[in-house]
This record gives C-alpha cells, sequence and structure tokens, in this order.
C-alpha cells in the first residue's frame, strides 16, 4: 500500500499527509503547573516536536541587587535567603565568606564544621524536594508525598537551629547566629542512617520503572561542548560529564579535609541528571558523617563587630556550590556603611539558557521532563 | 458574592414569603446545605511564585494534609478552581496574569494572600513590587508570615470555610430577582 | 574523586514493568496497613485539633518585655527601626519622667503584615526590649489593619505563659544590668565581669 494516499476514502472531504502542515507557537505561560515558578516558555512547535524555545525571565524580578544598596551588609544576609530559598544556607554562605574575605574577619573552627553540617543537611533536603517533584511533573504523584515526608525530618531539624522552616538567615560573617541545640548530631546521625536505606528504595521506585527509563533515557541529551558554551555548572554540567564541583576544585570553608566523591554522568541524558543527583546525596550523607564524627568544641562565632565595613575601592568575591550549581557572590565597597554593589552569579540562569540546546527536537512532554532534571528555581535567575 | 445571577422564572408566592423572611425556614436550611457543599470541597489554584509557594507545597503533603479540608484537588486551570491562593511576590509584570486568572475564574470565588509579599508587598519597597494584591482583586483573608507556618496556611482555610457559612445564597437569588 | 556513576542494566525480571509496578503497590500498601495497624505513626499533625508545638528559638509574634514597675524596658533608641530590614516598626519617643532613663517610647506600632520575621530587631535590642517568642506563628485575619500592633497588645503577655525556670529573667531590668540576659542572648560577647563595671543606674 502506498504510504501517501493519493485517493480520498469515502466520507472524508479533505487528504490527509501530503497536505500543508504549519508551526504555531505555544505560550507555556508563566503561570503553570511544571515551569517550576514564573518562567515563560514561548515554544514553535511542529505538532508535538518541539523545535525552538525562547524563555522569557523577569516575573519575579524582585530588584534584590538594587535593594542591596542601600541595606546594611548584615541585612543582606536575609535577603539572599530568597535568592535561591531551597538551598538559602548556601546562598547566607556565599555573602558571609565575601565579608569576611573583605572586612577581613575569622571563622572558628567550630563554626567552620557547624557550616559544612548544616549545607551539607541543606543539599539533602534540597534534593529531597526536587525528587518528589521530578516524578509528579512525570505524573507519578506519590512520589511527592514521600519526599516532602522526609524534608519534614529535616526542617524540624533547621527549626530548631535557626527558628524559621524556610528563610533561615543563620550564617553571619564570623560564623553562626547561635550554637547548635542540644542532641543535634545523634539526630542528624540517625537521619542520615535513615536516609541510607530509605534513597535505596525510593530510589529504586522510580529508577527501576520501565516507563520512567523510556522517559528519560536518551531524552534532552546536553553534550559537555555546549554545557561548557552555556556555562551550566552543577548537577547539569557534571551529568554532562564535566568534572566541576566547588567543593572540590575551589574548596571553601575546610571542605578540603573531607572524603567525598563527585559523581558524573556519560550522556547527559536526563537520567544521568536524575542518577548524579540521587549519588550526591549519598556523597552527602558521607560528609555528613565524617563532620559530625569530628566536631570540635569552642566558639560558634568570632568576636562581633556591631558593623561590618568593607574597606574602599575593595572587591571580594566567593564561590559556594548551591545544590543547583555555583553561586557566586561579588561585593565591591565604596567605604560606607552600605555596599556600593553586590552582584549575585546564579547557576539557574545558564540552565535556562541551555534549554533550546536540552528540549528541541524532542517531543512537548519531554520539555516538561527536561525542565524538571533542570531544577530551576525561578527568583534565583530573575533576582 | 455577584449580583448578577439570573433569577428563577417566578415563585410561587407561599414559598417566595419562606425565602424572603429572614430567618425563613426554608433559606436558612437551604443556605446551610449548600455552604456546607462549598466549604468542604474547596478547590484551590496555587498562584506560587516564590517561596511560599513551597511552604503550600508542604501543606499539601503528608504532614500537615490539606485533604482533612477536603480541598486536596489542587486545579491548574481557573475554569475549575474556586479558591485562588496567591502565595509568593507579585510584581508589575506579573499583574495582568493575576488579573487575567481571577477573571477567568467563575463564581463564588475566593482569594486568600498567603505571605508578607502577596498580602503588603512585604520588605520589597522597590520600583517593581506590587504593594499587596489587594491594588489588583479583592482578597479575602490575609496570612502573615514569611514564609508563613503550613499552619497558618490551614487556619486561613477554616477561615474561609467561616467565611462561606456566614453566606447567605438563596436569598441574594431571589433579591436579584425582585 | 569523580566517578562516572554506571548504568544500571535491568534484569529481565525487572524488565517486565508488572513487577516494578507491584513493588511500588507493597510499598505503598505497607504504608498503608502499617499505619492503620499502629495509628501513631501516622505523620499527620492533625491543625486546628492539635495545635504546632514550636521549639523556643522559633521566630514568631514579638513582644515587649517589662520592668518590675510594669513599664517597658523600651528607651527608643530606634535601633531596631533601623535594624529591620521591612522597616515594619514605627516608634515616636517621648520623654520619660524619670531622669536617669531619658526617653521612652510614646507609640510603638509593628506592621505584622510586613514583617519577614527575620530576628535583626532582636538582634539589636541593646535592652533586651524586644523578643521574637511568644511561639505565636499563626496569624490570620481577614482585613489590613488588624495586623497593626501597639505597644499595648506588644506588651500584653503574662509572665505564667512563659517557662519559670528561663534564666533570662522576665521582669528583670533588662540590658546591661541584666548580666544573665546579656551573656546568654549575646553568645558570650560580654561576660559577667565586664557588666560589673558598667554605670551602677539603672539606665536600660
Amino acid at each position: 500500500m502506498d504510504l501517501v494516499q493519493t485517493e480520498i476514502p469515502e466520507g472524508f472531504t479533505r487528504s490527509a499527509g501530503g497536505g500543508h502542515t504549519e508551526e504555531y507557537y505555544l505560550n507555556m505561560g508563566p503561570q503553570h503547573p511544571s515551569t517550576h515558578g514564573v518562567l515563560r516558555l514561548m515554544v514553535r512547535l511542529d505538532g508535538e516536536t518541539v523545535k525552538e524555545i525562547v524563555p522569557h525571565i523577569g516575573y519575579i524580578h524582585r530588584s534584590i541587587e538594587k535593594m542591596a544598596e542601600s541595606q546594611s551588609l548584615i541585612q543582606n544576609i536575609h535577603l539572599t535567603d530568597r535568592l535561591d530559598y531551597l538551598s538559602c544556607h548556601m546562598t547566607n554562605l556565599g555573602l558571609c565568606l565575601a565579608i569576611e574575605q573583605g572586612a577581613d574577619v575569622g571563622v572558628p573552627e567550630r563554626a567552620e564544621y557547624i557550616r559544612i553540617i548544616v549545607c551539607e543537611l541543606q543539599r539533602i533536603q534540597s534534593h529531597l524536594l526536587w525528587w518528589g517533584c521530578f516524578a509528579m511533573d512525570l505524573g507519578a504523584l506519590t512520589a511527592f508525598l514521600y519526599g516532602f515526608d522526609e524534608r519534614e525530618k529535616i526542617t524540624d531539624l533547621f527549626e530548631e537551629l535557626c527558628g524559621a522552616r524556610l528563610t533561615m538567615n543563620y550564617f553571619r560573617p564570623g560564623g553562626c547566629v547561635s550554637d547548635l541545640p542540644n542532641e543535634f548530631i545523634p539526630r542528624i546521625l540517625k537521619i542520615c542512617e535513615h536516609m541510607k536505606t530509605t534513597l535505596d528504595e525510593y530510589d529504586n521506585l522510580v529508577s527501576k520503572n520501565m516507563i520512567i527509563r523510556e522517559r528519560t533515557q536518551g531524552v534532552g541529551i546536553l553534550s559537555k561542548e555546549r554545557a561548557l558554551s552555556h556555562g551550566c555548572t552543577g548537577p547539569v554540567a557534571r551529568a554532562s560529564g564535566i568534572n566541576y564541583d566547588v567543593r572540590k576544585d575551589e574548596p571553601y570553608g575546610i571542605y578540603n579535609r573531607f572524603d567525598f566523591d563527585v559523581p558524573l554522568g556519560a550522556t547527559g541524558d536526563c537520567y544521568d541528571r536524575y542518577t548524579v543527583r540521587i549519588e550526591e546525596m549519598r556523597q552527602s550523607i558521607r560528609i555528613l558523617e565524617q563532620a559530625c564524627k569530628d566536631l570540635p568544641d569552642g566558639d560558634f562565632r568570632s568576636k562581633e563587630k556591631p558593623n561590618y565595613k568593607i574597606p574602599k575601592d575593595e572587591h571580594s568575591f566567593s564561590s559556594v556550590e548551591t545544590a543547583r550549581g555555583n553561586f557566586s557572590t561579588y561585593v565591591v565597597s565604596d567605604g560606607g556603611k552600605t555596599p556600593y554593589r553586590i552582584k549575585y552569579r546564579s547557576p539557574n540562569f545558564s540552565h535556562i539558557g541551555a534549554i533550546n540546546d536540552m528540549a528541541s527536537g524532542y517531543k512537548l512532554a519531554d520539555l516538561v521532563t527536561v525542565l524538571a532534571t533542570l531544577d530551576p528555581v525561578i527568583p534565583d535567575i530573575d533576582r | 458574592m455577584s449580583d448578577e445571577t439570573t433569577a428563577p422564572a417566578s415563585i410561587p408566592e407561599e414559598l417566595s414569603q419562606q425565602f424572603t423572611n429572614e430567618g425563613g425556614f426554608l433559606a436558612t436550611k437551604l443556605d446551610t446545605v449548600i455552604n456546607w457543599g462549598r466549604s468542604n470541597s474547596l478547590w484551590p489554584f496555587p498562584f506560587g511564585t516564590a517561596c511560599c509557594a513551597i511552604e503550600f507545597m508542604g501543606t499539601v503533603s503528608s504532614v500537615f494534609d490539606l485533604s482533612r479540608f477536603g480541598a486536596e484537588l489542587v486545579r491548574f486551570s481557573p475554569r475549575q478552581a474556586d479558591l485562588l491562593l496567591v502565595a509568593g511576590t507579585i510584581t508589575y509584570k506579573q499583574a495582568p496574569i493575576l488579573k487575567q486568572i481571577y477573571d477567568q475564574m467563575c463564581e463564588p470565588k475566593w482569594v486568600v494572600a498567603i505571605g508578607a509579599c502577596a498580602s503588603s508587598g512585604g520588605f520589597y519597597d522597590c520600583y517593581c513590587t506590587v504593594p499587596g494584591i489587594d491594588h489588583i482583586i479583592p482578597v479575602d483573608v490575609y496570612v502573615a508570615g514569611c514564609p508563613p507556618r503550613p499552619e497558618a496556611i490551614l487556619e486561613s482555610l477554616v477561615q474561609i470555610q467561616n467565611k462561606i457559612g456566614d453566606e447567605k445564597v438563596s436569598t441574594t437569588h431571589v433579591e436579584a430577582s425582585s | 574523586m569523580a566517578k562516572i556513576i554506571p548504568r544500571p542494566q535491568l534484569s529481565l525480571l525487572e524488565q517486565l514493568y508488572f513487577v516494578e509496578v507491584f513493588k511500588g503497590m507493597a510499598l505503598t500498601i505497607k504504608h498503608a496497613v502499617r499505619s492503620l495497624a499502629k495509628p501513631e505513626t501516622i505523620p499527620v499533625l492533625n491543625y486546628p485539633e492539635v495545635q504546632p508545638e514550636l521549639p523556643a528559638e522559633h521566630r514568631s509574634e514579638h513582644r515587649l518585655m517589662k520592668r518590675a514597675d510594669g513599664t517597658s524596658r523600651c528607651v527608643a533608641c530606634y535601633m531596631c527601626q533601623t535594624a529591620c530590614p521591612a522597616r515594619c516598626i514605627t516608634i515616636v519617643a517621648e520623654e520619660s519622667p524619670d531622669g536617669d532613663i531619658e526617653k521612652r517610647p510614646a507609640t510603638f506600632d509593628i506592621d505584622w503584615l510586613l514583617c519577614v520575621f527575620c530576628g535583626l530587631c532582636v538582634e539589636a535590642c541593646p535592652c533586651d526590649a524586644i523578643r521574637m517568642d511568644t511561639g505565636k506563628a499563626i496569624l490570620v485575619e481577614d482585613s489590613r489593619d488588624a495586623f497593626i500592633a501597639n505597644k499595648d497588645r506588644l506588651m500584653d503577655w503574662s509572665p505564667a505563659d512563659y517557662p519559670a525556670e528561663d534564666i533570662i529573667s522576665q521582669e528583670a531590668p533588662g540590658g546591661l544590668l541584666n548580666e544573665q540576659a546579656l551573656a546568654a542572648m549575646q553568645g558570650g560577647m560580654f561576660s559577667a565581669g565586664d557588666v560589673a563595671d558598667v554605670a551602677d543606674k539603672e539606665t536600660c
């Protein structure tokens, strides 16, 4: 039988195939359940196949960098809470490191260990939320409940530590606001033990499911060269094979004392981004156990100054590895009480720039999968 | 509640008395039933833009469990939802979209402003943030916090349910006809 | 060490889709049966029947601390108003009848709808006059005006609601003269010896 039917069967008015098809533009608007916030994607479609994507950002632009110029450095720390709110300890740490560099403030040993413990715990928390949302975007709604249930255990710990569930505001230049509460370390170790078995269980639920494998393997491939040219960092870059982790390559704090692996992927598809994040959770548990074992006694903060001032015309720069990638802070000072300019380099901005490379040529449903594995936090892009 | 609902064609005189009298038996019974149905099956539309959306997701999850109030069926289409939960900062770029979504929702509808940013602009005293969504759409309940606890979001739902319980549905319909 | 994660090859049994589906269902049924058999393992916190137990450090609604004579410890120094990033605190100062305590607040308003509950006002206060430990984190109203707390509302608390063994005394003079308060609140910045050298009159 001929593939292109030239004769029109009985009852039909127009011929199928060989006719004229058009591409059209679809607006995955800023309000959409799977855009992880307010991201607008204009998609050029040919049927169901995505030809080109143009992301529009700025729907949650809150001028945090502009407001930084009228608030003191300490007030700025709680502004960084609102950037990447799922790894807010790490963004707080980024600004604190920049201030310590510029104002020449030392950090006691115990504070360094507390910082590592709290940051790695938050990394696990952020990846748990990502895991739940990833499965939910693919349609498996139960995994969302499991992920959040586990996440609540860590949220309770943070609430006792710093008094808030999401916008923590716990680090200051020179250390932390307060010391660890009673029984904190044994509870962390209990959570680590619990996570080891549940992580395997939940991972098997998702990664051994044939449907999820079919939907993620070979989909959304980002090659190493394209990832480098877009400036991708974090799990997205590591899944494409780029061996870059700020904790290993530009260590801050005392990360060079800990023994952990950096997971890499081979092909850069969605499944690789998934396995890299699961393995990162396991490595974070490893770091936590080492840090909890070696936690020394001592001060949790060096002597507090009433006002932290960076000398005039000093620039200070720091990079931290958040759950999404390299988050850098650049502070320029004019000697006054407020900084002249603070610039934040957000990892999600580069990832959204790479979405055209990742999702073009695949179906519209694959676009949702790609966005889920990118794990964007849009306020971090718009600042 | 809008007054533009179409009134029934004709009501027998004695029945109309039961409806128009304050505290008429049939009117209050009908109100109770309708309000009970509406308040226990609110379908929320989570208009989540920023950090408060994460606390809303925590409210839906198993520890705080929004489904105990009958509101677990989050609908992402405004045509199918009746409770608009604005969680997060609304900027001037996003404001027309919020208004459009609110207009697309069918009556009856209620609005909750979750968090400092949605209620009053929070600490974003800048060129790009709307200082409270009540500049754009009418708000029924405000929830303070940055972000508010999931229990506060549940409390706002309880207050919306109490508000619905006080509504007089049947008399509004009849007044429109007379 | 960087290592490439190998992609696990599924065995024949795992490739049969239904086997994994049944395993997933088994996990769900396990959770369901465990919840039915042991209701105490259900993680749900039944608000509003069960009120949340907040830890002491939770940043909740503010309260103004009092001196032994019932007046507020606040000396209207405006440190909290300056430190507040949301500018939700509004203080109007007036002269205090006591010559040693020069100022006191005539009005002290906090707009809880603007407040971001960051705790910077508590850190900034030199007199331990404002704290965020009321434990009231559920603040839901239906009009904007109901969120503005004036001085009376902020001082409307009783010591009986707070733990008696709280070493930061509820009704002490506060500030420099309350050594224990300072040592505990500012994490050892001052020690008791430093405090004894400060002025011996009640100034804060």
